[in-house]
């Protein structure tokens, strides 16, 4: 019985690591590429570890370049409207669930028909309205627009999420006094920690890589996101491998650090909120 | 009225929202224009431009703070976006009056610039820079109703790039025609190195580059003198078999889905002996393999008989242009003047070096532009670019800037009709009928 | 059925107000603006346009390369977010069943998620190429094949290949919400469940499956419509090619709006994916909405 379950649980880690290499193997290539010199990248046949190590290309990609400043650009822009996105969807999807059950559910399905819109024809009528706002090129402008995809993602999943809260937990705290935003902080929110998470990072991820919405309007180059930056060194007329690597790295990194630090964040909180 | 209700409704919205918002962000910007007064130059411009890096970006910021100083009353704001970012930029921006005041571009977008009335003539820039330094060929580009919209900065051509390495030991000669060429490319592919590579993937617009090398050099166009498609001429027809000959005798398999990315890093890495590029294929060479830098040069696009006189191929005057929008097209106008003038121009093709020629013809023979390290160690390169550049055009501007020129490149339909012969088999002929076809049917369908 | 804990009153529109704010503000204007560009012959660039009644659709209704889009559409659609959800269950199951290690394979796995699409064309293209690219070269070294595979250029692997960097790109995504949704079923459901003495499988059936299915549900539909709306991740690739076996409706629509400027036609082809996932995504209401009658 016990030898039965080892061999099971073996197979589980084996399927994990195959796995982890699959997911992991570009970023590492990438990274690994980064660190090579000139003529080390299309070198054939081609290396995996760098022969020299040389950290000229992150050196220029940040200090000719300024991604270090597009980078702050982008974490300012995504953390926002992470926040901003999260913290009304959250509201609402529970709004929906608790109070308005029959309508939300309408609602919520309306919601999705945004996505419905493939981003490259929503672009024009985007820069219209922040146009008539007058908020082209401010960040501002680019954080509102971005609530238009996260919003509805979000609120529309964690209707989900809230949907499995049981009620009786709910309606035990009511009975002690505390009111309706008390309810959801101190008690739903803990509970759905997990969904809340997922959703947040999913907004993070989109907001962080989001493109052409940036293109379109931001003009100024300190302005300018990380995409847009990665992008630009991409089509020029001279390609520059080494330096293409590094700037990839620089804009993968930042997302595989908040995961780390965001999960941390879950696992804790979530036990000791749904036993409570 | 019920329009303005709903802006209304909307700007009430953005200000709940924005208020929301904890972090600070940066004002719009405020355009504080005066008049000019008494013929100083005056108020702010923006100048949008594709080089996003390295020393020509650094070039062009030094111009501009420079003739700040010279103007007071000028301010230059400096944006840049990449050559295919730049496209979506302003067709959009146009939508929402967010396009500049100057801007650099490439000859199809000109052509379109110009029919959706964004930009203006620059005929008396042109004329003070002095009309007969440009190459009328280059100028033209930007020609419609006996106005010139666009004033071209720098020139390049394509050419062919061999590797000296390589023919040396198998002692070939550089071949002069398609059929050396051929036999050239055959002999080379050995040892895990192809003779040349044959691109033609769907997001790029090489197959008819390559196409077109071949159409030209017969003195042919792949467009009609009345802007019809092309496809199916002798020159065409036999393009097409010879693209496709040499994909299956010296060419990667992959190449069918090769942009101009992959089709340069397979020059780059040493494995193709041949390619086609401009003189930007120096600097790529440089940064990526700095050995293969020696071994590298440039000879003229094959012929059809070794004795014909040279035809030019495809040529890119990269212009510059000023928009319609523009409250001070008269700064816009003296700080174009101001980047030709001969030092600093000088200095601006020296950021890359043979990459970009200048389009004034009195330039090449400076002294000071001749003595760059680069021009020199590849004087010979340098020679047949400009060569080429002077009799080329973009491709199938033969017959003058067209938007149809710009749709036969953009629309990946000959990428497509290589794909459809080399996958599926489909007889040339055929191919090549249902590509013509499928062109002039878009081409009909754009024209208003 | 739920029961309201209290009368609808202000305090209950609070919540859900900024939602509705940022919903009406920021959709209202785009995607009527497409519905009325539909009708007409709205040029990219060009500033006049007129009314062209249902001109517009009937040319697209009547283009082959239409209908082979679509059905390209479905197919990459179906295989992505069939094989994404299968792998991204399987991988939650796993993660949510081992003690050590947990948190670091949480964070490899999810590592493909923050792939931005310039740099997954960029780096899959270069590991893929046919000529010089670490995977086909593997492959050959480790004598699986002969020649080097043709993975982005060959009419029959382009798909399968495509399809691939799909799977690796979304599953993560998949993967992380089930595991959450896992993570929210209490545990005295588990204890509840062993006490009747449920076997392993039964309590998988009775209550993680029920768990867990409403947020899978709510994000498979999320996901169809974003791969099937999802432009530049096969446009990055292939470009719809080789001989546009890969062309998606998206790009037939790029092409049409960008490439040749049709705005209004482009805006047509739009509606009709409305359209199309309307009545998808209704089908999906209509299943889920009667059998949560069945189960109350």
């Amino acid at each position: 019985m016990r030898k039965k379950l080892s061999v099971r649980t073996i197979i589980k880690y084996l399927t994990l690591i195959l796995a982890s290499i699959v997911a992991v193997f570009p970023l590492l290539w990438i990274i690994l590429s980064a660190f090579k010199g000139p003529g080390e990248i299309n070198q054939y046949p081609t290396n995996i570890l760098p022969k020299q190590w040389t950290f000229d290309n992150f050196r220029y990609v940040l200090s000719e370049l300024n991604f270090g400043n597009y980078i702050v650009n982008s974490l300012v822009i995504a953390l926002a409207t992470t926040f901003v996105a999260v913290t009304i969807s959250a509201l609402a999807a529970y709004g929906v669930v608790r109070f308005f059950p029959r309508v939300g559910k309408a609602l919520t399905r309306l919601l999705i028909t945004t996505y419905m819109f493939p981003p490259i024809l929503l672009a024009i009528p985007y820069s219209v309205i922040i146009g008539a706002l007058g908020l082209v090129n401010t960040r501002i402008g680019l954080i509102i627009v971005y609530l238009s995809f996260s919003v509805p993602y979000a609120v529309w999943l964690l209707v989900g999420f809230f949907e499995t809260v049981p009620l009786g937990i709910e309606e035990a705290a009511r009975i002690d006094g505390a009111n309706k935003l008390q309810v959801f902080i101190q008690v739903v929110l803990p509970i759905v920690a997990p969904g809340i998470v997922a959703t947040a990072i999913y907004t993070f991820i989109n907001a962080w890589n989001e493109f052409l919405y940036s293109l379109i309007l931001i003009n100024s180059t300190e302005k300018m996101t990380i995409a847009v930056a990665l992008r630009a060194l991409e089509n020029q007329e001279i390609l520059d491998w080494g330096q293409m690597m590094a700037a990839s790295s620089l804009v993968v990194l930042p997302s595989v650090i908040f995961f780390v630090f965001i999960q941390n964040k879950i696992s804790s909180g979530l036990a000791e909120g749904a036993t409570k | 009225m019920r329009k303005l209700f709903k802006k209304k409704m909307l700007v009430w919205g953005f200000a709940l929202l924005a208020s929301i918002f904890l972090i600070s962000a940066c004002g719009g910007k405020d355009k504080k224009d005066e008049a000019t007064v008494d013929g100083e130059l005056n108020g702010e411009i923006t100048f949008w431009h594709s080089f996003t890096q390295g020393p020509r970006m650094e070039s062009i910021q030094k111009s501009a703070e420079d003739f700040e100083k010279e103007h007071p009353g000028v301010k230059i704001k400096i944006e840049s976006f990449s050559w295919d970012d730049f496209y979506q930029k302003w067709t959009t921006g146009l939508a929402s009056n967010n396009v500049p005041d100057m801007s650099t571009a490439l000859p199809n977008h000109v052509v379109e610039m110009i029919d959706s009335g964004a930009v203006v003539p620059l005929n008396d820039l042109i004329d003070s820079i002095g009309r007969n330094r440009f190459s009328e060929m280059s100028i033209g580009e930007g020609h419609v109703d006996g106005n010139d919209y666009s004033i071209p900065l720098y020139s390049h051509a394509q050419v062919m790039w061999i590797r000296k390495d390589l023919l040396e030991e198998n002692n070939l000669e550089i071949p002069e025609t398609w059929d050396e060429f051929a036999k050239a490319a055959e002999i080379l592919t050995k040892d895990g190195v192809y003779g040349a590579s044959f691109p033609t993937g769907s997001n790029d617009f090489l197959g008819t580059r390559y196409l077109n090398y071949y159409v030209r050099s017969h003195g042919e166009s792949l467009l009609t003198d009345d802007l019809k498609a092309n496809i199916t001429s002798d020159a065409a027809i036999e393009g097409i078999k010879f693209w496709v000959d040499i994909y299956e005798k010296a060419s990667p398999k992959d190449s069918i889905s090769y942009n101009v990315l992959d089709q340069a890093t397979l020059y780059y890495q040493g494995k193709t002996a041949f390619d086609f590029n401009s003189g930007f294929q120096i600097a790529g060479v440089e940064a990526n393999s700095p050995d293969l830098l020696e071994y590298i040069d440039a000879a003229p696009i094959p012929k059809v008989n070794k004795d014909d006189e040279e035809l030019g191929i495809e040529t890119a005057n990269i212009p510059m242009v000023v928009w319609e929008n523009s409250e001070h097209p008269e700064v816009c106008k003296a700080f174009i003047e101001y980047l030709f003038e001969k030092d600093r121009y000088i200095e601006f093709l020296s950021a890359t070096p043979v990459g970009m020629l200048p389009s004034l013809n009195d330039i090449s023979e400076e002294p000071a532009y001749k003595e760059n390290k680069i021009v020199k160690q590849f004087s010979h390169a340098e020679k047949v670019i400009s060569d080429a550049v002077a009799k080329g055009t973009a491709i199938g501007y033969e017959h003058g800037p067209s938007v149809q020129a710009g749709l036969l490149v953009s629309q990946g339909i000959i990428e497509s009709m290589f794909q459809d012969i080399i996958t599926n088999d489909v007889q040339v002929e055929k191919a090549a009928k249902a590509a013509e076809e499928e062109l002039n049917e878009i081409f009909s369908s754009v024209e208003q | 059925m739920i029961k309201r804990i209290k009368k609808i009153n202000y305090t209950s529109w609070l919540f859900i107000l900024p939602a509705i704010l940022v919903i009406v503000s920021l959709l209202l204007y785009p995607v009527l603006s497409s519905v009325v560009y539909s009708f007409t012959s709205k040029h990219l660039t060009r500033p006049v346009s007129t009314f062209v009644g249902l001109q517009n659709y009937k040319k697209i209704l009547a283009d082959e390369q239409f209908y082979k889009a679509f059905f390209m559409s479905i197919k990459w659609t179906v295989a992505s977010i069939g094989g994404q959800v299968i792998l991204g269950f399987i991988l939650a199951m796993l993660l949510n069943s081992i003690k050590i290690g947990k948190k670091m394979f949480r964070v490899l796995l999810i590592v493909p998620w923050a792939f931005p699409v310039v740099v997954i064309a960029v780096i899959w293209k270069f590991l893929l190429n046919g000529v010089y690219g670490f995977i086909p070269t593997m492959l050959v070294n480790l004598g699986l094949t002969d020649t080097l595979p043709q993975f982005l250029s060959s009419g029959t692997l382009v798909f399968p290949t495509i399809l691939f960097v799909n799977l690796w790109f979304g599953t993560p995504m998949i993967m992380v919400n089930i595991l959450s949704a896992l993570q929210t079923i209490p545990e005295e459901q588990y204890e509840a469940a062993k006490m009747d003495g449920a076997s392993t499988w039964q309590t998988f059936v009775s209550v993680t499956i029920p768990h867990i299915s409403k947020v899978v549900g709510l994000l498979v539909i999320l996901r169809t419509i974003w791969v099937f709306t999802n432009f530049d991740m096969v446009y990055l690739l292939t470009g719809g090619g080789p001989a546009n076996v890969t062309m998606t409706l998206p790009i037939y629509a790029y092409k049409m709006g960008w490439g040749l400027k049709l705005l209004g036609k482009s805006s047509a082809i739009t509606i009709i994916m409305l359209i199309f996932l309307l009545i998808v995504c209704s089908i999906y209401f209509y299943y889920s909405d009667k059998k949560e009658k069945e189960n109350v």
